[in-house]
């Protein structure tokens, strides 16, 4: 209290010096304020430079960081892609495989039924070629045979002669039978394309059957054959107008006649010769044994 | 439809006729019965029912056109699906016979697969 009573006792007392000393330091006080408040000044301008620049750094980096994002999504979309493109090829090969197993099934599948229906009819043909021991019946189911199986028009099954050396025909459909040839045997000496067709197939033992649509006449020519004989000629001259063409099962049919119908006229005929007598069986293992 | 169907075949050549039923064997739901002539196939028909019917034109003793006019005016078997089947091939028979009430028209010499084919599509079996 003494001491604050003393400075305010002295202040007009005090010498020069200290006056001068006093405006030193006042001034010195001004321009460091002056020059806080500027550096002030010039701190706030860089600290809101600096945030706007923040700012704008900012801004870019969230652009940057979208168009990153955007070029990540766009690599894992065409990775997906590349992916899925992948998984298409995959599946188009397994459609492909599925396709051709597909396919090959239903070849086989048809096969199949082309079969079951060649064996469909070459068992009605042998059993109703076998069913009779009639000459007549037997000679009249070859007819529907080829006509009602194969689909002939006209035909003529022939028969040799062997004193005469010629070929006679037995049956026919389709034509009148007496405008159907006899056949001299001239064994290669040229007749008609038909007489020859039919001669040769019987000299020979081998069938002669058109390949191709709307075959020509004769369309067919099937030996008959006996063991090792040659005892006849189907000839089919013409086929139905919706039968275009021979097919497999046709000549399969051919085979089995050539093979049977022989025989079978052959042992109606002598069936009926003998009165209908059947062997005795020591007549049958005096032949077998 | 479904179950098991019945089906007359008319046909006088024992061949064909075997052909025929040993063709229709393949449909396992369908039962056969076999007639000799039109005559046969009428007496069959008027002692039972049939689902379809698989008649020749051309037999002796009646001939088929004329079964198939037989069995429209039949009051039971009148919508009964019928199947000619002939050997001839020619458009007036097949019309005429359409014109009769027949459903199909086969031309011989036949194909199992063909006549299966036929009697499933009226029987409407799938499969």
């Amino acid at each position: 209290m003494s001491d604050k009573k003393g400075r305010g006792a002295r202040r007009s007392d005090r010498p020069p010096a200290a006056d001068a000393l006093k405006e030193k330091r006042d001034a010195f006080l001004h321009t460091f304020f002056k020059r806080g408040a500027e550096l002030t000044d010039e701190i706030v301008h860089d600290n809101r430079r600096l945030r706007e620049e923040l700012a704008k750094l900012e801004a870019e980096n969230t652009e940057l960081k979208t168009q990153l994002a955007s070029d990540r999504a766009i690599r894992d979309l065409l990775t997906k892609i590349e992916h899925l493109e992948r998984e298409k090829a995959r599946l188009l090969s397994t459609v492909r495989e599925s396709e051709e197993i597909t396919g090959r099934i239903t070849n086989r599948f048809s096969e199949v039924e082309s079969e079951l229906e060649s064996f469909a009819n070459l068992y009605v043909a042998s059993f109703q070629l076998h069913l009779t021991p009639d000459v007549g019946a037997v000679v009249r189911h070859i007819k529907e045979l080829l006509e009602q199986l194969v689909g002939a028009r006209s035909l003529a099954v022939y028969f040799v002669d062997e004193p005469r050396r010629c070929l006679e025909a037995v049956a026919t459909a389709g034509v009148d039978a007496g405008s159907v040839p006899t056949i001299p045997l001239h064994e290669g000496q040229p007749g008609g394309e038909v007489q020859a067709a039919v001669e040769r197939a019987f000299l020979t033992g081998v069938a002669r059957v058109a390949e191709g649509e709307n075959p020509p006449r004769p369309a067919a020519c099937v030996p008959l054959i006996l063991g090792e004989r040659s005892l006849g000629v189907i000839v089919i001259y013409d086929l139905l107008e919706q039968k275009r063409r021979f097919v497999t099962v046709d000549r399969e049919l051919f085979k089995l006649l050539g093979a049977h119908a022989a025989a079978a006229i052959v042992g109606a005929f002598h069936f009926h010769k003998s009165g209908e007598r059947i062997p005795t069986p020591s007549e049958l293992r005096a032949i077998t044994s | 439809m479904s179950g098991t169907y019945t089906c007359l075949v008319v046909e006088d050549s024992p061949m064909m006729r075997q052909l025929l039923v040993l063709a229709l064997s393949r449909l396992k739901n369908l039962k056969v019965t076999e007639a000799d002539d039109g005559v046969d196939g009428l007496r069959k028909l008027a002692a039972g029912k049939f689902d379809i019917i698989i008649t020749d034109i051309n037999m002796p003793i009646m001939y088929g056109l004329k079964l198939v006019k037989r069995v429209r005016s039949d009051p039971t078997h009148k919508d009964v699906p019928v199947i000619i089947i002939t050997t001839e091939g020619s458009s007036e028979d097949r019309s005429r016979a359409l014109q009769l009430g027949a459903n199909a028209y086969i031309t011989k010499p036949i194909q199992a697969p063909q006549v299966i084919a036929k009697v499933k599509e009226l029987l409407k079996i799938e499969g």
